[in-house]
């Protein structure tokens, strides 16, 4: 073949290229071959994920305060940091963030268990309560946060107007203008509003447990209390794991509920991190102290979501 | 049966010369062929949004060749979608621009130097010095004022009458008023105090009636006396006297005007923009309005201006005819007489509608001894995350006043000055 492409005038290097699929064939029986598979995918967790990630940190570590360009953005250590320490705003939003999140998830776990058992009968009429229960979960935190600034408004609210009528009230009371009661009461919201996600996962992992179990046990005598607990639950482990993790990250992260009702007031009573670290991004345009307080933010949920695997696994 | 419309690649080529044809003719385009100007602002109320409908049709009928996009962003999120604009290069042609803000907003660079237009403009001459002064930030021009705010105060004249008093003229006839019409058994309180959001501006006015801040120049500093003299009197309307709503501290706008228009509150602070709203509730003998009242350092009559600027070159000159438009003389009343907002050119000011109606009197007193806001880089963020936060503190009696404005003053200095 050799002699037959010289004598046509054709390059005789073309001869070593090898065709696509034979390199491809080559190349696949490498033993870095599963490498070259998880390329694209690194490379998309790298733009998407990684490099926000690694900026957000770094801006942490500079000046960057884009209304005053004469600061310069030079690096500036840990002062960022530093500056956390000594500030009362920072660790009274970080106390509110522990008891924000701690209290909406576990108010949320305990709705969301108890509908996820409701909807778990096969009842008349299930569908429709299902629908009804999941409700709040479909409307935007915007729009949940304004109906119930309007239900609670000490005028105009009706909730207030049915607390006078019954006699609890006096007068119509300022829920999310008094500090006792404001972090409270915007828990309660958030717990009205995220309890379907809960009861939509334990839902779909009661109706994985196999009936066999519950019959079974019941011919070995457990009544309803020792199946929940011997059945339901360790089945539901890993679910309920997933579920309180992502819960807490999204408390943690978002800060539209407060926003919309309280504004982290009165006199940041009900401030949290993330709303903290919106506000001097966006209302003092400070993004290298708010860097800052995001990368804290990080590595409390970083911490927390270990302890809490790790938790599970001692216990089991 | 099946229809298809295909084109060959001379038939899609012709087709596209025929548009480009049409495109370069003169006469009237096609709606279709109009440039798109997307417009960014803040209002609230259905007033507001009419008032808008009823330029924005003024003006594609005078410009079919243009057409508005307007998208309404939350006031308390204006500031987030702006840098957020700006930093990821998605700006809105034109946008709403407000004096506080404008030091800010062109820090962050999102705003098109407009001076050189606006020196060249033939109704540059019927704003006043203060009008521009407003919106110029290093002496250059950012934008067009497209209406004003002139705060006043709003009150019951019934009961004011039923107590046998005159509007307040000083903070001591104020507090007399309020403690006068205060009657708690029925649901009636003296005065709406506004603690929540915006409740710093008019806390900013009350320092500046008491001489609290100290301007040099774009510096601000804080004379800690008199500004615990004014938080104490103040706050002292809900901690001391017991005038104001007990929910104060969470009061925003719609929470004072509702306590207004609903007979629970007999005096309100705001601008003229609220009038509209107010007499849809109370009749012209219930109601009346008048100048704030003045403090020991002075009267403070804050008249401000709402703006439109040009955030995007793109289509500069189309965003600079709808920002124009608006200092028209039809426009100007459209929004007059949709929200009772006050013209920003004086090529208005005389008209009968406006001169005619004794309710306005307070306004056009404000006009002439109105004070603009001052413009200090990092000012409007302060007051919303310091002096606004330690506000509330002693509101709810977690601070004392000294020690609101000894925090108030630290964040100054470290964030402002």
């Amino acid at each position: 073949m050799t002699d037959n492409a010289t004598r046509a005038g054709l390059p005789t290097t073309r001869r070593f290229l090898p065709r696509p699929e034979t390199w491809l064939g080559h190349i696949s029986e490498h033993r870095h071959w599963a490498y070259f598979l998880i390329v694209p995918s690194i490379l998309f967790i790298f733009v998407i994920i990684l490099y926000p990630t690694a900026n957000g940190i770094v801006l942490s570590f500079r000046e960057m305060r884009l209304t005053r360009p004469d600061l310069g953005t030079d690096f500036v250590g840990l002062r960022q940091y530093a500056d956390m320490l000594s500030d009362p705003v920072f660790w009274v939003a970080l106390y509110n963030t522990v008891k924000w999140a701690t209290a909406a998830v576990l108010l949320e776990f305990i709705l969301g268990f108890a509908a996820a058992l409701t909807l778990n009968r096969d009842l008349p009429g299930m569908k429709v309560i299902a629908v009804l229960i999941l409700l709040p979960w479909f409307l935007p935190n915007v729009v949940a946060g304004n109906i119930w600034a309007l239900m609670l408004d000490p005028r105009l609210g009706v909730l207030n107007d049915i607390f006078v009528r019954l006699g609890f009230l006096s007068e119509g009371m300022a829920w999310l203008a008094d500090p006792d009661t404001a972090l409270w009461t915007a828990v309660v919201i958030e717990a009205w509003h995220g309890y379907p996600f809960f009861a939509l996962l334990f839902l779909a992992a009661l109706k994985g447990i196999p009936k066999d179990h519950y019959k079974a046990a019941a011919v070995d005598g457990a009544g309803a209390i020792q199946s929940f607990w011997h059945i339901t639950l360790p089945a539901m482990k890993m679910v309920i794991a997933a579920a309180v993790i992502l819960r807490v990250i999204g408390l943690v992260n978002s800060p539209e509920l407060l926003l919309i009702l309280t504004g982290g007031g009165p006199g940041n009573t009900t401030q949290v991190l993330s709303l903290y670290a919106f506000q001097t991004a966006y209302l003092r345009f400070d993004f290298g102290y708010a860097g800052a307080l995001s990368v804290v933010m990080f590595i409390i949920l970083m911490a927390f979501c270990i302890l809490y695997l790790r938790f599970l696994r001692i216990r089991d | 049966m099946t229809i298809k419309a295909e084109l060959s690649r001379r038939q899609m080529l012709a087709a596209g010369g025929a548009v480009g044809a049409a495109g370069l003719l003169g006469g009237s385009l096609p709606a279709w062929a109009a440039t798109d100007v997307t417009y960014w602002h803040h209002f609230t109320s259905q007033s507001e949004f009419a008032g808008l409908a009823g330029i924005m049709e003024d003006f594609h009928a005078a410009n079919p060749e243009i057409n508005i996009l307007q998208e309404n962003i939350p006031n308390a999120e204006y500031m987030a979608m702006f840098t957020s604009a700006v930093i990821a290069d998605s700006r809105p042609d034109t946008c709403m621009v407000t004096s506080d803000r404008l030091p800010d907003m062109v820090a962050l660079g999102g705003l098109v130097d407009l001076t050189d237009r606006i020196n060249g403009w033939d109704k540059h001459q019927f704003y006043s010095e203060a009008a521009w002064d407003g919106i110029t930030f290093d002496g250059q021009i950012y934008g067009i004022p497209a209406f004003s705010f002139v705060n006043w105060m709003y009150y019951r004249k019934d009961w004011l009458e039923e107590a046998g008093l005159e509007p307040p003229d000083t903070f001591e006839d104020f507090l007399e008023a309020a403690i006068a019409i205060t009657d708690p058994s029925q649901g009636r309180y003296g005065f709406g105090l506004r603690g929540g959001d915006g409740g710093q501006s008019m806390l900013q006015d009350v320092f500046d009636s008491y001489g609290a801040f100290d301007y040099d120049g774009g510096s601000i500093a804080i004379n800690v006396p008199n500004a615990v003299e004014a938080l104490r009197f103040y706050t002292g309307l809900l901690t001391e006297h017991q005038v104001a709503q007990p929910s104060a501290a969470g009061d925003s706008y719609r929470q004072i005007m509702e306590g207004f228009r609903t007979g629970q509150t007999g005096m309100v602070w705001h601008h003229t923009g609220s009038l509209a709203e107010i007499s849809d509730a109370l009749s012209p003998d219930q109601f009346g309005t008048a100048l704030r009242p003045s403090g020991p350092a002075g009267r403070i009559a804050r008249v401000s201006y709402l703006y439109n600027g040009i955030m995007n070159p793109r289509h500069a000159d189309d965003g600079w005819q709808w920002i124009a438009h608006w200092g028209d003389v039809d426009a100007a009343i459209t929004l007059l007489e949709a929200t009772g907002y006050f013209p920003a050119t004086s090529e208005v000011a005389d008209d009968p509608r406006i001169t005619s109606n004794p309710l306005y009197e307070a306004a056009v007193q404000s006009l002439a001894i109105g004070v603009p806001l001052p413009k200090i880089v990092g000012l409007a963020g302060w007051m919303r995350t310091s002096m606004l936060p330690e506000f509330q503190r002693v509101l709810v009696g977690t601070a004392t006043p000294e020690e609101a404005v000894d925090a108030m003053a630290q964040a100054l200095d470290r964030e402002v000055n």
